[in-house]
């Protein structure tokens, strides 16, 4: 935080001969550090002025031949006053504007534009920038999200993980990119989240009832992963990044370009990882009553690649942004060899004679967007257009062996999802005046899954949703504002058949038996309705924030949910659906105070929740084919909790940072009253340090982060799960750059040390913890980062 | 200042209430029922060896906190040795083969309401027609809760 930023302002002046012999002025702000088009800078001359838009872009129109000063200002630079000459044949010209004296303010202030948005905003929202991704990089983006309070995450080995906000995951938190929702396999617990990591520069995380906006699913939380912001004209950029890892012996590249002419823009990135079997400081797991030695701790069979390419072309005019993206994000990964799902295999594959090598059981995923964001700017209207077009194809692979009455099936393939999702979202934003903005519009989304492989775990489904909301966020004084919206959504619902390939017996009536296929799911229609509603208040006291903001949000049942009904051989038992499920429904309340004091801030967010009807996969005392049956119930869920954060500067170099999460969740109804929900998150606390060396020969701004990892017991468990133990774990990183090509584009280096004492732990929300594989052990990784 | 103040103040109440709450007042049932073959009349004992067309009365002591639910037995071929069991002994097994005609044992029952300790016995006949060879045979009980506890063994069906 403390890193020089050097604040450059490069204004490109041209002019258009009007008619009455009047120009425009346009420009564009920029920092040339991070590449980042400055918004809100004031450009100030004699009756004229112009503030920098969100990519940094200026214009005065209607200014007549002639001789003008301008004050450029920005809260983070030193003001400089210019003079241009406005006629035709206008020549360029360039500004430098220094820093402010002092950094630690320069930083603050630099941020503040982006603060100050989100200050106004009556949802509890947290902002990561490009700075945060680039520090804090794990393995998977989301894992690289954990370390904001209130995010979680569910993984499966070390390149995997899908979103948890404040403990509720898979189809209740909504992952948005470029402004259409990422549709994949959310409800699955033994896959990641299929988008490259990446160039990716701004996320948004809504911790808290989102579906005013984002529709069903956006019952907990939203990562909303927003487009980068348009290229400059006639820049031209690049990126290479590297990183190697020692515990998994992972070798990684990435390569970014963008260039962007007058209004043509074209981006691209490649990236590529390799990664073997992650290690885990044990040489034995002890799962039930087997014993599995590990060879050299390397858990068996966890290796992966990845293969992701992302390629952008865009146009951009006055009054029209339009940019299409086409990216595929390609993975296998191997799971864990000695236990499939729960289940205990013995293989005659010689798994230990490469670390490297994926054998069976194994999956991979491809998958491809094509997406298409066009705004177009009238009057007071700005006018959005999202269409989306995603196929998401994921294929596990295993040996084959009889189940049941299942005989051994004749190859490997035992699941196949395909789902193929098309989405069309429009959007406008009404500024009548300065009090006022209101955004309207629909969403609608068509998605066909279909399914294939031997195991069944969900149908076939074909699923349609449509909804209409509007908001209005008021502004009653600059410090005080209003948001408050309502939202209609419409889906149907259509499962498709499916009987077993293989016969089962079954008993009839009068006492005899006979061989038939079972039916697993029906053919069946179904529709539902929903309303959601939002109302919030932002309110800024000098230098405290107070956010109030109450919510009502929903889910449509899954397929699965609806309509499974089999054995599901992974996890020993029996599922059933229940075709009576209805939407879920959330209230929740949030409530988000934060407060700036001289060289620190502390913020604490608490929220309240709950649930009408949480649909919950209960374990049952019963049996269906010696399968423990598992249904789907609805059941009320009261939940309440919060993150707690502090920061503060102790001397100029040293910045301290702390923050604590929980939650708590209770069923009070069903089967399982009393008993909290599946995969809750434990109480616990991060504790950071970050100090600032001064330049040391050729490393300059080098500093050194320690991250301290409180994890409280989780006690808190309901069947079949198990009591976790607490844990603390400290992770080490050292920053500096290097000037070894380049000057003014220092070669980034990221030294890393994870789980620095090799702690053996378990975390509550792997999905390997169920078979007790502890977590990966220490790991050093080093990451080379070089903008061209 | 005062209501700065006094929102923080409210506001750790509030995470102080929510930690201290998760104490429960209601007594929950976290206790999986537990199974058990290693007594005198348990059986089978891993790496048993049963004879076709025999009978044999399947026995195993089920115990649980709270109150017992149901239980099942399924026996099911090992000939690709795809799994093992989870008793201590290491059974000899056959040489691996593909499965002609297997035999199958899939059978659920329910325990009378009101018990926490119950033995299981069932008697079990082994067809003539089936294949002879490495089998596993695994015992489940659950309790009214939802707990369940598995345990398996090797086992071998011969002429």
């Amino acid at each position: 935080m403390f890193q020089k930023t050097l604040v450059w302002l490069f204004i490109s002046l041209n002019t258009i001969v009007f008619a009455q012999k009047t120009y425009q002025v346009k420009g564009v702000v920029l920092d040339a550090i991070t590449h980042q088009p400055l918004e809100g800078v004031y450009i100030i001359g004699d009756n004229l002025h112009a503030v920098t838009s969100v990519t940094g872009e200026f214009s005065i129109n209607g200014v007549l031949e002639g001789t003008y000063n301008f004050k450029i200002s920005h809260i983070s630079c030193k003001h400089k006053d210019i003079t241009v000459i406005v006629g035709p044949d206008m020549p360029l010209i360039k500004i430098l504007l220094d820093e402010s004296d002092n950094k630690l303010d320069e930083i603050q202030l630099v941020g503040k534009t982006k603060k100050r948005i989100i200050k106004e905003t009556p949802t509890v929202t947290e902002l990561v920038s490009k700075d945060f991704l680039v520090k804090n990089r794990e393995n998977s983006l989301m894992q690289t999200l954990s370390k904001i309070p209130g995010v979680s995450t569910i993984k499966i080995g070390s390149g995997q993980s899908k979103p948890v906000i404040r403990g509720l995951g898979f189809n209740r938190v909504v992952v948005v990119q470029n402004g259409v929702k990422h549709e994949a396999q959310q409800w699955g617990s033994d896959h990641g989240l299929e988008i490259d990591q990446y160039g990716i520069e701004n996320i948004k995380i809504i911790k808290g009832a989102a579906s005013l906006v984002y529709g069903s699913d956006a019952i907990a939380g939203v990562v909303d992963i927003e487009p980068n912001k348009v290229p400059l004209e006639n820049s031209f950029k690049g990126e290479v990044n590297l990183l190697a890892e020692s515990n998994n012996d992972l070798l990684g590249i990435s390569l970014g370009l963008q260039k962007r002419k007058e209004k043509l823009f074209y981006r691209t990135r490649l990236t590529f990882r390799d990664y073997a079997d992650y290690k885990v400081p044990t040489e034995k797991i002890n799962y039930d009553n087997y014993i599995f030695t590990l060879h050299d701790h390397n858990l068996r069979n966890t290796a992966g690649t990845e293969a992701n390419a992302n390629f952008s072309v865009g146009y951009i005019s006055n009054n029209v942004i339009s940019e299409t993206f086409i990216s595929n994000v390609y993975a296998k990964n191997g799971f864990f060899a000695n236990a499939h799902g729960l289940e205990v295999r013995i293989s005659s594959i010689d798994y230990d004679a490469s670390n490297r090598d994926i054998d069976l059981p194994y999956h991979t995923v491809n998958h491809f967007k094509v997406i298409n964001n066009t705004s177009i700017i009238f009057n007071n209207h700005t006018l959005l257009f999202d269409i989306g077009f995603q196929n998401n194809k994921r294929e596990e692979y295993t040996e084959p062996t009889s189940h049941g009455y299942m005989p051994k099936p004749s190859n490997t393939k035992e699941r196949d999802f395909h789902k193929k999702t098309f989405s069309l979202n429009i959007k406008d934003t009404f500024k009548p005046n300065g009090n006022h903005i209101i955004v309207a519009g629909i969403n609608t989304e068509y998605q066909d899954n279909n399914i294939a492989g031997w195991g069944f775990l969900i149908p076939a489904y074909n699923r349609f949703t449509i909804g209409g909301f509007a908001f209005d966020t008021f502004k009653i004084n600059s410090d005080f504002h209003l948001l408050a919206g309502i939202r209609y959504d419409y889906g149907v619902i259509e499962s498709k058949a499916y009987n077993d390939w293989f016969q089962s017996s079954v008993d009839n009536e009068d006492g005899s038996t006979s061989l038939i296929y079972l039916q697993r799911s029906q053919n069946k229609t179904l529709d539902f309705g929903n309303i959601s509603a939002s109302v919030g208040i932002s309110y800024i006291n000098n230098k405290t924030t107070y956010k109030a903001n109450i919510g009502k949000s929903f889910r449509m049942p899954l397929a699965n949910e609806l309509a499974s009904n089999g054995v599901n051989y992974h996890m020993y038992r029996y599922e059933k659906g229940n075709i009576n499920l209805e939407p879920e429904e959330s209230y929740q309340l949030d409530l988000d105070i934060s407060h700036q004091f001289k060289n620190s801030s502390i913020g604490v967010s608490p929220f309240a929740n709950y649930f009408e009807n949480y649909i919950y996969l209960n374990p049952t005392s019963n049996y269906f084919q010696t399968q423990q049956i598992y249904e789907y119930t609805q059941a009320k869920v009261v939940r309440f909790g919060g993150e707690l954060r502090a920061t503060t500067t102790i001397f100029e170099n040293l910045q301290l940072n702390a923050s604590t999460e929980y939650v708590y969740s209770r069923q009070t109804s069903g089967p399982k009253k009393d008993f909290t929900l599946p995969f809750s998150p434990p109480f616990s606390t991060l504790l950071s340090a970050n100090y600032q060396f001064n330049d040391f020969r050729f490393l300059k701004e080098p500093q050194i982060s320690a991250d301290f990892r409180i994890t409280a017991d989780q006690n808190e468990i309901v069947p079949p799960e198990e009591v976790t133990s607490g844990y603390q774990v400290l992770n080490m990183s050292f920053l500096a750059t290097i000037a070894a090509f380049n000057k003014s584009t220092p070669l980034q280096l990221k030294l890393k040390l994870n789980n620095v004492f090799d702690t053996k732990y378990y975390n509550h929300t792997s999905f390997y913890r169920l078979i007790d594989v502890p977590e990966a052990g220490r790991n050093i990784s080093i990451a080379l980062t070089q903008t061209f | 200042m005062k209501t700065i103040k006094l929102g923080f103040i409210a506001s750790l109440m509030l995470l102080l209430v929510a930690s201290c709450s998760s104490e429960d007042d209601n007594e929950k049932d976290l206790q999986k029922p537990t199974i058990s073959l290693n007594y005198d009349a348990g059986f089978p004992k891993a790496c048993e060896v049963l004879t076709k067309g025999e009978t044999y009365h399947f026995k195993a002591q089920v115990t649980d906190n709270l109150e017992l639910a149901a239980y099942s037995i399924d026996i099911h071929n090992n000939f690709d040795h795809h799994t093992h069991d989870d008793q201590e002994a290491t059974c000899d097994l056959g040489t691996i083969k593909d499965p002609v005609n297997p035999f199958i044992f899939i059978e659920n029952y329910s325990i009378d309401q009101g018990l926490t300790s119950y033995e299981i016995n069932v008697s079990i006949t082994i067809p003539n027609t089936i294949d002879t060879g490495d089998y596993h045979c695994s015992f489940s009980v659950t309790d009214v809760t939802g707990w369940q506890s598995v345990t398996s063994m090797d086992i071998k069906i011969v002429e």
